[in-house]
């Protein structure tokens, strides 16, 4: 165990870790300028789509190429409930629920289908999504989309409104990657992995293969819901083109890059998402694509366990200098050079943990 | 309590190749049972169609008298069944305390919202549920090993850390595939005396396919030889290994003359 994971199992180091996060996330939109917060906003919203992505396809294994259909539906749900005077927490319920059963029905058919199968029924999702959207002009208004106004910071508040939107995006992501958190720590996040890993034992030992991706697709399809309500508190409209299939393949490359089966993987993925695009847009908005997949490539081939796996290559690297030292031909035999590494321990890229 | 196993007609066919034929035996709770015979005699087969992984084109498997044969595989652990596998299959990023603790799985309690709120039954239970693993993980001398990744362990210790996970089902009958493959001579005996404890202690019924002939012969009560899915015979050990069709079955007709 090295110096810092040791100062981190420190019950008040983590808290006051967790303390000083939460203060600055607390302060930053009252001294951030507008467009940071925005920025900061959206990449809340990402996280939330990716961290369900991660649970189905990171955690469960499952290829999941329609995450951001649920996206669009949850900001469909919102802005039919903002537009009908719902209660917002109604409203809320109804983004995360409706996707839910959605992504319920379509993966007990789905998930019998092993491989490429469920694959090909999720690529599905937007293709169909995007012109039933255009079509269904009353519930979606069309090709022109719909707007909702309710993210508006209350007079009482004495904020602005990226100030009290970045609040409410922030609280939704915060309590969702808890809550992932805690389900992908015991009892579901050892069952989900074991799918993912080998059916057969998951079977031997009581675990229904197809329950568990039953329910790691609908938690996935939630938290696309919930992600979709958060889409609407920051842009505040939503059209076909939300739902568009190059998105829902630009979260999974965001999944990748964070870190798959990666809690914080999930919250890189989010930041990945809105940031590169803008910082390609910034070098040159003639090249973006080629600089992001640049981008996207590099990365994996550097890191190919995601960014969320930098710090365990960068503590293999120290280890391996510290061995060559402490192996040198005048100090150490062979025979020490094996005990040592053996003591030691391979590094092991340990999923499923972070 | 251990279990009762019936075996009657079991037919198994993958495409128009009959893989077992008529195979029928029974096991008596408490016993260790043998099933043996040379490669790609559907011993692990059968194994497969106990556990539900396989469906028999026909035939009967009651543990207890319950028919099992069109249960879906993955509620056999609640009828009392565990088995290991001839490759050990652990998840090698996961330490060696996780691995085990899908073991208890059956016995958490709550669903998803549960957990995802961390309701204090929830970590209850795992802690619980945790000190049992690391318990029995003790009782197969691996509490050492609790907090490494199987990846820095050795074969022969993967097989324990699987039974582990096998004994945490609280099995009625089980199913040990090879579990002396890959191990050194010299621990076959720890093995012998090992699953002798296990059957004893934890009272359950053991079906062991496996071919090192002298741990069969030491722990086995009765055995069943299969060749080319059919059963050669059943008797004991012994007479399996002086029998001339098993000898015939291992090295061959010629051989088999030439030996007499």
């Amino acid at each position: 165990m090295n110096r810092m994971s040791k100062l981190l199992s420190n019950t008040w180091v983590r808290v006051a870790v967790v303390v000083v996060v939460a203060a600055l996330l607390l302060i930053a939109p009252l001294v951030l300028p507008v467009f940071a917060n925005q920025t900061l906003t959206r990449m809340g919203v990402y996280a939330v789509a990716v961290l369900g992505l991660n649970i189905i396809m990171g955690y469960t294994g499952q290829v999941m190429l329609g995450q951001i259909f649920f996206l669009g539906v949850g900001a469909y749900v919102t802005a039919y409930g903002v537009n009908n005077d719902w209660n917002i927490v109604v409203t809320f319920f109804a983004a995360c629920i409706l996707p839910g059963l959605l992504g319920l029905v379509i993966a007990l058919a789905a998930a019998r289908l092993g491989g490429l199968a469920i694959a090909m029924v999720t690529i599905a999702l937007p293709i169909i999504g995007v012109p039933l959207a255009k079509r269904l002009t009353d519930l979606t208004g069309g090709s022109q989309g719909t707007s909702a106004r309710f993210s508006s910071a209350p007079d009482w508040t004495g904020l602005d409104n990226d100030q009290w939107q970045y609040y409410m995006v922030m609280v939704i992501t915060v309590i969702g990657f808890v809550l992932a958190y805690n389900l992908v720590r015991g009892k579901f996040g050892r069952a989900m992995a074991i799918v993912r890993d080998n059916e057969a034992v998951a079977r031997s030992i009581g675990i229904s293969p197809y329950r568990y991706k039953v329910m790691a697709f609908t938690i996935a399809s939630i938290f696309g819901g919930a992600s979709g309500f958060l889409y609407m508190v920051a842009v505040q409209y939503t059209s076909p083109e939300t739902m568009s299939f190059a998105h829902s393949i630009s979260l999974l490359a965001a999944m990748v890059v964070g870190g798959a089966a990666s809690i914080a993987g999930s919250l890189i993925g989010g930041v990945y998402y809105v940031l590169v695009p803008q910082v390609t847009n910034a070098i040159d908005p003639t090249v973006t694509a080629i600089s992001q997949g640049i981008i996207l490539v590099a990365v994996l081939f550097i890191l190919p366990g995601g960014l969320v796996s930098l710090p365990r290559v960068i503590r293999r690297l120290t280890r391996k200098r510290d061995t060559a030292v402490a192996t040198s031909p005048q100090t150490t035999s062979p025979m020490h050079q094996d005990a040592g590494q053996a003591a030691e321990g391979p590094e092991t890229e340990r999923q499923g943990q972070s | 309590m251990s279990a009762q196993l019936t075996v009657q007609d079991v037919n198994l066919h993958f495409g128009g190749v009959q893989v077992l034929g008529d195979v029928g035996f029974t096991v008596e709770a408490g016993q260790i049972f043998g099933l043996v015979g040379p490669n790609g005699a559907g011993k692990t087969s059968l194994f497969n169609c106990i556990s539900g992984h396989y469906r028999p084109s026909s035939g009967s498997i009651k543990i207890d008298d319950v028919e099992v044969l069109h249960k879906p595989s993955w509620r056999m652990s609640r009828l009392g069944l565990a088995r290991t596998f001839q490759h050990p299959a652990l998840q090698l990023n996961a330490t060696v305390l996780e691995n085990v603790m899908l073991g208890v799985h059956p016995r958490l309690r709550g669903g998803p919202v549960e957990w995802s709120l961390r309701l204090p039954f929830t970590r209850k239970d795992e802690r619980t549920l945790r000190d049992e693993a690391l318990g029995m993980l003790e009782r197969l001398d691996l509490g050492w090993a609790a907090h490494r990744t199987p990846d820095e362990l050795s074969h022969g210790l993967h097989k324990g850390i699987e039974l582990c996970r096998a004994l945490l089902l609280r099995p009625h009958l089980l199913l040990l595939d090879e579990p002396a493959a890959g191990l050194p001579h010299s621990e076959v005996d720890r093995l012998i005396q090992l699953v002798r404890g296990i059957r004893d202690d934890f009272d359950v019924t053991i079906v062991i396919v496996e071919h090192h002939m002298g741990l069969i012969a030491a722990l086995t009560e009765r055995v069943v030889v299969l060749d080319h899915g059919r059963k050669l015979m059943e008797g004991t050990a012994a007479e399996a290994q002086s029998d001339p069709r098993v000898i015939e079955a291992y090295i061959g007709k010629d051989a088999a003359d030439d030996a007499a």
